[in-house]
């Protein structure tokens, strides 16, 4: 069972009629190279490409028609661009690049394509095997309804006096979604745990925690969602994960105990770490996220990290990285792989502890949410302290003796989630920005513990509703007359960013955006 | 810098302010630390007006390694200013290469001045830690750290033993938010010369 699996994703229209003259003639293909017909190349999106990969494929080739004979015109530009983005996260995994080729056909072209199928098992032989463990089927241990009412339970979902504070603070009940938290707890309560709309409601929650922050009786509904998610997983109800599930892939696939990681290959030269600094810096997915959102979107939230690391340095901080740096897991938790979350935060425990780190500094909320509060949760005890970035910086610029360059730019502020309302530091932001010298600040209508989420959470549930929401959001953010969006999460850039590609609403809506933490580390100054 | 340098000659310290501020207090914590702990010789003397409160005042330290033959100070080497009348009256009595820490919400220096120059908002950082009587404490640990004329531990267990009962750890709280203010500000210092502004 050690051979190689590779799979050929070939279009029906012009190569495949080259495969099929190498069949028909019984050329010897590699055996190990498995066929699969396919209507256009460009179809081949990169979940389904690096489906692939998570579940075990040592090698994929896609093949499609030569440029220009594309059936559809624009297939072979969108194959292009998938394969290009794919090979950039597999470089990033450490699987290689090489593993994923793109190469193009005519029909007649069956002896190239042969030489091709050849090189290429070649190829993959010389890289071997893949490190990746495809994850297998979550096993439904416990029963849904066993589990479901141990969830109502433990959350006290039966404290909900079916006020209804909560719809009428929901920013999804407000934006016209026909949702409402109290009438699914309601639901679930009730034993309809597998209803439609249960179902729905519960994939389409944002977990963004208002609701939580308004309940009188304090039912903490973003958790009950989070772990009503995993009772749904197990049943094989799907969520509306977004991207075709791409980034749950992902991480999934960084499970693989012996990945060989290369997280931080990116890194400007003028950064200053030490491998045995006794303090972590934990950069988050920021590297992903560029790959698979910088062509479309332009967003470059590895910026956030590279100012992060250069704050530290301002400071004499020269922190240890970890080469091989894991996702956090928060998606996969918030996306009810609870078993994948567990795999994630043990490799990374493991592999911070083993370095022997006292502290581990973060400017992700979803990260140090994740490490300092979900680890321990899910029996998971960490050693180390875990500081966001805000906290770190506040504390040493109020040692005195920094100041800031002035900044020619009217602020307004956008409350992530976890620093907000669900964990974090949430009044620091606002000290910090206090501290910063821009033209001016100006508040949102909905801010700190009524902040509106930026729309989407853990890649699920992305539909007009969110954006129309996100739409909402940049409204309130121009109605205040500022010109730059300071946000605090590479995830609001990117979902943010998202909406205002629309192309009706067009400027009335775009602004520009950046990270707290490079508005402070480009305009921090000794004094 | 001059602070690197053990005094040859007595260093002579005047802290200066208005009654109330605890000019003389420090005075005395100053003294104290350098003799009973760090085991120097010392001396204070205090003139204050007969107000209790609001005229100008002011303590004079002497820190030497040998018997100090006279206690009072015509020249300092190192002058505190906590109000502007003091310091009006005593800037002109500095050494030339002397240290000047003043409180810079209180005084306003006549003109720049070089590395000997240093100044903290030792009231306000008081009042956001919650008693504006403890400015002179602040100034005390920035006094330790830029000048490095006592040493911080002498200063901090002299602290807790001479301030009220009960405030002893909010006042050893500002001692060391002054000593880390003087930390970084020297450490600004010694980046800018380096030509290190900001990040990169």
């Amino acid at each position: 069972m050690n051979d190689l699996k590779i799979v050929l994703f070939i279009c029906n229209w012009g190569p495949h009629a080259a495969f099929q003259m190498l069949q028909d003639s019984c050329r010897h293909m590699p055996h190990q190279v498995r066929m699969i017909r396919i209507p256009c190349s460009g179809r081949m999106s990169r979940a389904l490409l690096f489906k692939a990969f998570e579940t075990g494929a040592d090698g994929v080739a896609l093949v499609g028609c030569e440029p220009g004979s594309c059936r559809y015109g624009s297939g072979t530009g969108i194959a292009e661009r998938n394969v290009q983005d794919t090979r950039g996260i597999l470089e990033l995994l450490g699987l290689g690049k090489d593993r994923l080729r793109l190469a193009t056909f005519l029909p007649e072209q069956s002896e190239a394509l042969l030489e091709f199928l050849q090189q290429f098992h070649a190829d993959v032989e010389r890289m071997g095997k893949s490190p990746v463990i495809p994850v297998p089927k979550t096993q439904p241990g416990e029963s849904g309804r066993d589990l479901a009412a141990r969830i109502l339970t433990s959350h006290d979902i039966y404290a909900c006096q079916d006020c209804g504070k909560c719809s009428s603070a929901c920013p999804m009940s407000l934006c016209g979604k026909p949702f409402s938290p109290r009438a699914m707890a309601g639901s679930i309560i009730g034993g309809n745990i597998g209803s439609a709309s249960v179902v729905s409601d519960v994939w389409s929650c944002l977990t963004c925690g208002i609701c939580y922050d308004r309940c009188p009786s304090a039912v903490d509904f973003p958790r009950f969602i989070r772990d009503m998610r995993q009772v749904h997983r197990r049943a094989g109800t799907a969520g509306q994960e977004a991207h075709e599930g791409f980034f749950q892939a992902l991480m999934r696939t960084m499970t693989s105990p012996d990945l060989d990681i290369r997280h931080w290959d990116w890194l400007p030269e003028d950064i200053q770490v030490d491998g045995q600094s006794k303090t972590l810096f934990f950069g988050g997915c920021a590297p992903y996220f560029d790959t698979f959102f910088g062509r479309t979107l332009g967003v470059k939230t590895c910026d956030i990290l590279i100012d992060s690391l250069r704050l530290l340095n301002f400071f004499d901080i020269f922190p240890a990285l970890l080469p091989g740096e894991r996702c956090c897991g928060h998606d996969l938790l918030w996306t009810g792989d609870r078993d994948s979350f567990i795999r994630l935060a043990r490799l990374n425990v493991d592999a911070i502890e083993e370095r022997g780190i006292e502290e581990v500094v973060t400017s992700c909320p979803e990260c140090y949410r994740t490490l300092a509060i979900d680890y321990p949760e899910h029996g998971i005890p960490i050693s180390f302290k875990v500081t966001h970035i805000f906290d770190l910086a506040e504390k040493e610029i109020d040692k005195g003796a920094i100041g800031f360059e002035k900044l020619n730019r009217t602020l307004t502020f956008q409350d992530p989630c976890r620093l907000a309302r669900l964990g974090g530091p949430g009044e620091l932001p606002r000290k910090l920005i206090s501290r910063l010298k821009p033209r001016g600040f100006e508040e949102m209508r909905d801010r700190g513990n009524s902040a509106l989420c930026c729309g989407n959470c853990a890649w699920t549930g992305c539909d007009s509703y969110t954006k129309a929401l996100q739409v909402k959001r940049l409204r309130q953010a121009r109605e205040t007359g500022s010109n730059l969006l300071v946000t605090a999460c590479p995830k609001c850039q990117i979902h943010l960013r998202c909406a205002m590609e629309d192309p009706f609403l067009g400027d009335e809506i775009r602004m520009e955006m950046m990270d707290l933490t490079s508005i402070v580390a480009r305009t921090i100054r000794w004094e | 810098m001059n602070r690197k340098t053990e005094p040859a000659s007595p260093k002579e310290i005047l802290i200066t302010g208005f009654g109330g501020q605890g000019i003389v207090l420090a005075g005395q914590i100053v003294g104290k630390a350098a003799s009973l702990l760090d085991k120097k010789e010392s001396t204070l003397t205090q003139s204050y007006g007969p107000e209790a409160r609001g005229g100008a005042c002011s303590a004079q330290v002497i820190i030497s390694d040998r018997t100090i033959h006279y206690p009072y100070v015509r020249r300092p080497d190192i002058l505190v200013c906590m109000s502007q009348g003091g310091y009006d009256r005593f800037a002109d009595t500095l050494k030339g290469d002397g240290t000047l820490i003043i409180d810079q919400d209180l005084v306003q220096p006549a003109a720049a001045r070089g590395s000997g120059f240093f100044a903290i908002p030792a009231t306000r950082i008081a009042e956001e830690l919650g008693r504006r009587m403890m400015a002179n404490i602040v100034i005390l640990g920035f006094f330790t750290s830029v000048t490095e004329a006592v040493t911080a531990d002498a200063m901090r267990r002299t602290v807790s033993e001479s301030v009220p009962r009960g405030t002893g750890e909010a006042n050893i709280g500002a001692f060391n938010k002054g000593y880390e203010f003087g930390l970084a500000t020297l450490k600004g210092r010694q980046k800018k010369a380096e030509g290190k502004k900001g990040v990169r």
